[in-house]
């Protein structure tokens, strides 16, 4: 057989076989994809996209944003006959319209403001989800909300540090942020500890914060064990 | 002949793409049932504007599905396109009991009721991760006055063969097979013009 035939078929070969992993991949994970594609560019920095699926459920309808989505978000009065899936989705949508301001480079007093506004309301949800039983968390929508509320809440805290050119938070803003930012770093040390939390959980985007308590801290015990 | 085979791989391809494109992207699925003397063209259905209204304010109708308790996993986006597709069907089949009989608004229907199914699986095969209780709630959800009537309608069309399993192409909804199955062969008794 000449060479030109033989390459020619291993050519054949590899493109057949590279048809054959679109067509089958892209079956089987033509919703994940998708999935992966909104979370990326339409609502900012969420939970890792190479956890396991079997930790990382539906944050939306979890048990504990069930309990605090309306402690860390205030819709008005009649807020409470609203679906808490809904208003979760409200908050994730703000963040959506922020990132959006963000990367069209709109750096005004108003997008400062809400900047803070979003990361006072990230940080006290996902206070409030470490605040429930730890146990808790166990439960993978529950661990994706906490993963989802810690992480927006250090990516949105990170742009008020002044580093990313955006103006400072007043003090008592700042103040708040802080407050709730050293909260978060003890409960995730706690849940690391516990094997509630681990790095896969956060993916490498996380911010170094979250990376280092997850790299340096050490499980102890698994209370998730029955 | 090379240049014959390349080309039709290459026009095979876009075809391919494009339909593929249509099916899943754009979600035309009722451009692939069966075509013929039963089906017209689902695009030109006038039920679907004729039931408009019956879409405009779905939550102050208290027949419609709605969630029997607090403790569920049930996400909003689910909950509003539950009682959406069944204020829709059930205006399709109940409202206007004889708009199946027009070629065009059968095309339409019957994909209607693909995606009437369709979500109610997809919305079963997600609760199933969390158990029994909130298998029951989901199947409670799918319970309301409203869809036992869509049911009813169901089964009344497929008795006097205004729907048949030919119409359903390769998509029978699993949940309409026994029924479609029982009645085999029915002439349908759509009013004649």
């Amino acid at each position: 057989m000449e060479p030109l035939n033989l390459i020619r078929q291993f050519l054949a070969l590899i493109l057949a076989f590279a048809g054959g992993f679109l067509v089958v991949g892209g079956w089987i994970w033509a919703p994940q994809l998708s999935k992966l594609v909104q979370s990326a560019f339409a609502e900012g920095p969420s939970v890792s996209l190479f956890a396991d699926a079997k930790r990382i459920g539906r944050a939306e309808t979890a048990p504990v944003v069930r309990s605090c989505i309306f402690k860390a978000l205030d819709l008005g009065p009649d807020a409470e006959k609203m679906e808490p899936s809904a208003a979760y989705f409200i908050l994730k949508a703000g963040s959506m319209q922020a990132n959006v301001s963000a990367m069209m480079g709109k750096n005004d007093g108003w997008s400062e403001r809400r900047t803070t506004e979003l990361a006072a309301s990230w940080g006290r949800l996902a206070n409030c989800i470490y605040a429930q039983e730890d146990r808790e968390i166990c439960d993978p929508d529950s661990r994706a909300a906490a993963v989802e509320a810690t992480t927006k809440f250090f990516a949105y805290a990170k742009q008020l540090d002044g580093s990313s050119g955006k103006p400072a938070p007043s003090a008592t803003d700042a103040h708040i942020l802080q407050g709730y930012g050293d909260r978060l770093l003890i409960m995730l040390k706690n849940h690391r500890r516990y094997g509630t939390l681990v790095a896969a959980d956060f993916g490498s985007f996380a911010a170094p914060e979250i990376m280092r308590i997850m790299r340096e801290e050490n499980q102890t015990r698994d209370i998730c064990k029955r | 002949m090379d240049l014959l085979k390349r080309a039709a791989f290459v026009v095979g391809g876009i075809f391919l793409g494009i339909n593929l494109i249509n099916y899943f992207v754009l979600g035309h699925t009722g451009d692939y049932l069966p075509g013929g003397e039963r089906m017209g063209e689902w695009k030109q259905a006038a039920i679907r504007e004729a039931c408009y209204s019956a879409l405009e304010s779905p939550e102050s109708d208290p027949l419609l599905p709605k969630l029997t308790t607090n403790d569920h996993r049930v996400d909003w986006r689910d909950l509003t396109r539950a009682k959406e597709m069944t204020a829709a069907l059930n205006c399709y089949l109940v409202t206007h009991p004889n708009a199946i009989c027009e070629r065009n608004n059968r095309a339409y229907i019957v994909d209607y009721i693909n995606r009437y199914f369709a979500k109610a699986d997809e919305m079963m095969t997600t609760a199933k991760r969390y158990g029994e209780a909130e298998m029951s709630t989901v199947k409670n959800l799918w319970d309301s006055p409203r869809n036992r009537e869509i049911t009813a309608a169901l089964a009344k069309d497929t008795g006097n063969g205004r729907l048949i399993k030919a119409d359903f192409g390769w998509t029978t909804p699993a949940a309409m097979k026994p029924m479609l199955d029982r009645y085999k062969g029915t002439s349908d008794n759509c009013p004649r013009a």
